[in-house]
């Protein structure tokens, strides 16, 4: 048992950070903020480095270094709010794709996810149960051998720069989960204007859309359990995402402190901003640790996955709240102005705690594992 | 990053469990002459600690003469979670063999180890540990009380608080000043001092919560004479004792206390099951389901923590983890026993209940009285305010004023 990173995973953790520090600096983000640019970077570095492809079965072209790598690699995209597709090709697209797909559905849409080809993503209904978040505004009925598509999934991150979306959807047997893949084209979208304009959100509205045999994943009525495992990776992957953002704004409030000086001294010396920093490191450590016993949990299949999943997503939240609070407070009024970019990263860490269920939905779900 | 422990691992646990399920005081034993404070040796409790430390098991990183078998740093861990599962402590005087046997292992003479450290581990005396005043609190280093020195003794005068066991103690291990003169934290030694040489008075200072049991006492020396030779480490150089023997066994301390966080856990969930106020069950609320998946979820992070720090730990870096887990873990503990007030309601105010402290077979306090427990978590070794300048100052580098 190892709860630390190991010297190697350390290594890979070092140069995606350096790769990070240099092709996707706070500048590039305020661009894609402010003037809407679709940057290369630092997507293009995340497919050529192999990162899209981490924990990608080797069968698929993969580099099968799973889950703890790809969590590593995303708290780091998360210490520099990266724009770009990563988080909802590769840790929501991509594994429902893995826990349901056929082999030539694999072959179709993994393989090339995986090396960064297919940008994909995923719509579910945010605000159901953290374990099926299916709700029913989208619904799917048979039609011959295919299945027909119609209603409406909200916020989808790249729900409209996506080249593939994956849809769960009700439908009307067995556990009442369908799982689908439609193209880019197939629903009409419409953007949202997200409070984190760094990634792009959009409402996707099906109106009969058809939905051929062979982008059907799974048997429809038996895929709740695909849908819980990925959306279980897609939960640790968003509160990794987040701790990673949180721990910048832990590093750029200290930074602020050491260097703001009123009354003659570093605010960061007045016990009152003292006490608030340390509260800021034991929810990010709190949140960190929590996330990486669920990394671990996933990547070794542990029973508890779906525990440690909500129980990753719950400290996360726990942890934004707090540090996007007092990062702002503690930078004062710069820290509430647009040019600050202490607004850039809490944006991306609220963002994520309303993603795949809030800290609430997901401590209702731990009671009721355990039984209260 | 990996979850589980190696097979070689799992089967010394294994053995272990075994062993401890078959050498740990029975109920019956601990439940007819129970531990009534932190330096009360009972018969049970001496046979207890010297079968384990006969056996290897009592400070199990250390050589088999010193009671261990020089166990490396991950079997120490199991053994840890192992001793933190059962209900009684490895020792009746956890001060005597969590800090001052080691401190005066890594500090004492030929002399005192001699004379003090088998003594102390195979539970034939015990100890208490002065180190607060009245006028040092949180300000430990600002302690006043005196020791003259003079050719071939101290002479001893002032007055501890807050000094666990000191009733029942044999010895304290007890910071003195020794240069009045000196900058604060140079002027301070560690002498041993008999609690039974003449000019030393004990005055118990029960806790809120029970008037009979009393583990907190204050100390005071009158004049009273130490020989030269019970100095541990140099003279004037206590303050680094202070920091060493406290670090003792730090990367694994955190156990205790996370383990009996998981028994208050335990405790709300049965309390889920219990009818509550108004005839529904008290599960079926949901701010007390949101609060028990809370404590639930700080309580694991506080074991992912331990287990960071650890890993730090055994790899011989410094670890942060030991301020966070007692500032969080106090925290944590203040929330859960708040739930189970919240939902008690009136049924809260019953707190009669036969055992005491630390001692865990009765079983666990009455809600209540956990609750008040809670408040001393905050306080004592190093208030949460301490514990938050720690963090700030040592571990993320703000300046100090």
């Amino acid at each position: 048992m190892d709860f630390e990173v190991t010297p190697e995973e350390q290594e890979l953790v070092e140069a995606v950070r350096s790769v990070l520090a240099q092709e996707c600096p706070t500048a590039l983000v305020r661009d894609v903020v402010e003037n809407g640019s679709v940057p290369e970077q630092p997507w293009k570095s995340a497919r050529e480095l192999g990162w899209t492809a981490i924990d990608l079965p080797e069968s698929l072209g993969g580099l099968g270094l799973g889950f703890t790598a790809l969590g590593l690699v995303v708290e780091q995209h998360g210490g520099c709010i990266a724009p770009g597709p990563f988080l909802a090709s590769v840790t929501q697209f991509l594994p429902l794709l893995l826990e349901a797909g056929t082999p030539d559905q694999l072959e179709r849409f993994a393989s090339p996810a995986g090396a960064g080809e297919v940008r994909g993503a995923l719509g579910i209904d945010h605000g159901r149960a953290p374990q099926h978040q299916i709700g029913e505004s989208l619904r799917a009925r048979r039609d011959g051998d295919a299945w027909v598509l119609s209603g409406e999934r909200f916020y989808v991150l790249d729900g409209d720069v996506a080249d593939q979306i994956a849809v769960a959807a009700r439908v009307d047997e067995g556990d009442g989960v369908g799982l689908f893949v439609v193209p880019q084209g197939a629903a009409e979208t419409q953007r949202v204007v997200a409070a984190d304009a760094s990634r792009p959100v959009a409402h996707l509205r099906f109106d009969d859309v058809g939905v051929d045999p062979d982008r059907v994943l799974g048997a429809p009525g038996a895929s709740a359990r695909a849908l819980s495992r990925a959306l279980e990776r897609a939960t640790v992957a968003a509160a990794l995402e987040c701790v990673g953002a949180c721990q910048t704004l832990l590093e750029m409030t200290l930074e602020h402190a050491r260097n703001r000086r009123q009354f003659d001294q570093p605010i960061g010396a007045f016990q009152a901003i003292q006490h608030k920093c340390a509260d800021m490191f034991v929810q990010v450590e709190k949140a960190r640790a929590t996330g990486y016993f669920a990394m671990m949990a996933l990547a070794e299949d542990d029973p508890r996955r779906a525990l440690a999943a909500s129980m990753a997503k719950a400290a996360a939240s726990d942890c934004q709240r707090l540090v996007c609070q007092e990062a702002i407070q503690i930078h004062g009024g710069m820290g509430y102005t647009w040019e600050s970019d202490v607004q850039l990263f809490v944006k991306r860490a609220k963002t994520l705690e309303a993603l795949f269920a809030t800290g609430e939905a997901h401590r209702r779900r731990i009671a009721e594992l355990l039984g209260v | 990053l990996k979850l589980h422990y190696d097979a070689s691992t799992e089967e010394f646990r294994a053995e272990l469990r075994a062993w401890l399920e078959a050498n740990q005081p029975t109920s019956e034993e601990t439940l007819a002459d129970p531990m009534t404070s932190s330096a009360h040796m009972t018969e049970w409790a001496q046979r207890w600690q010297r079968r384990l430390f006969d056996a290897g098991l009592l400070v199990p990183g250390w050589p088999p003469e010193l009671g261990g078998r020089n166990l490396p740093p991950v079997q120490q861990l199991v053994y840890h979670e192992e001793i933190a599962r059962i209900p009684v402590e490895r020792s009746a005087n956890p001060q005597g063999l969590g800090i001052i046997a080691p401190s005066i292992h890594d500090y004492g003479s030929e002399f005192l180890e001699e004379k003090y450290l088998r003594p102390t581990l195979r539970a034939e005396l015990t100890w208490c540990l002065g180190m607060s005043e009245p006028g040092a609190g949180s300000d430990l280093a600002a302690l006043s009380t005196r020791a003259e020195v003079h050719d071939d003794h101290f002479v001893v005068s002032g007055q501890k608080i807050w000094t666990s066991g000191a009733h029942h103690a044999d010895y304290c291990f007890c910071f003195v000043r020794t240069d009045p003169d000196a900058p604060k934290h140079k002027g301070i030694s560690v002498v041993i001092i008999d609690m039974k040489a003449a000019g030393v008075r004990v005055r118990p200072l029960p806790e809120m919560n029970d008037r009979e049991h009393v583990d907190f006492n204050e100390v005071f020396f009158d004049g009273v004479v130490v020989p030269r030779d019970h100095l541990v480490g140099p003279l004037n150089q206590g303050w680094s004792i202070s920091a060493g023997s406290l670090a003792h066994e730090r990367g694994m301390m955190w156990l205790n206390s996370a383990s009996r966080l998981d028994g208050m856990v335990e405790g709300l969930l049965e309390l889920a099951r219990q009818p509550g106020q108004g005839g529904r069950r008290v599960g079926e609320s949901e701010s007390f389901r949101d609060a028990v998946a809370r404590a639930y979820v700080d309580t694991q992070a506080i074991w992912f923590m331990g287990y960071r720090g650890f890993a730090k730990f055994a790899r011989g870096e410094v670890s942060p983890e030991h301020s966070v887990l007692k500032l969080f873990g106090s925290e944590v503990a203040q929330g859960a026993a708040l739930a189970a007030t919240d939902a008690l309601g009136v049924e809260a105010l019953d707190v009669d209940y036969e055992g005491y402290g630390h001692d865990l077979t009765h079983g666990l306090a009455p809600w209540m009285t956990q609750y008040f427990q809670t408040y001393r978590m905050t306080i004592s070794a190093g208030t949460s305010e301490i514990q938050r300048n720690i963090i700030a100052q040592r571990v993320l580098g703000l300046p100090r004023r």
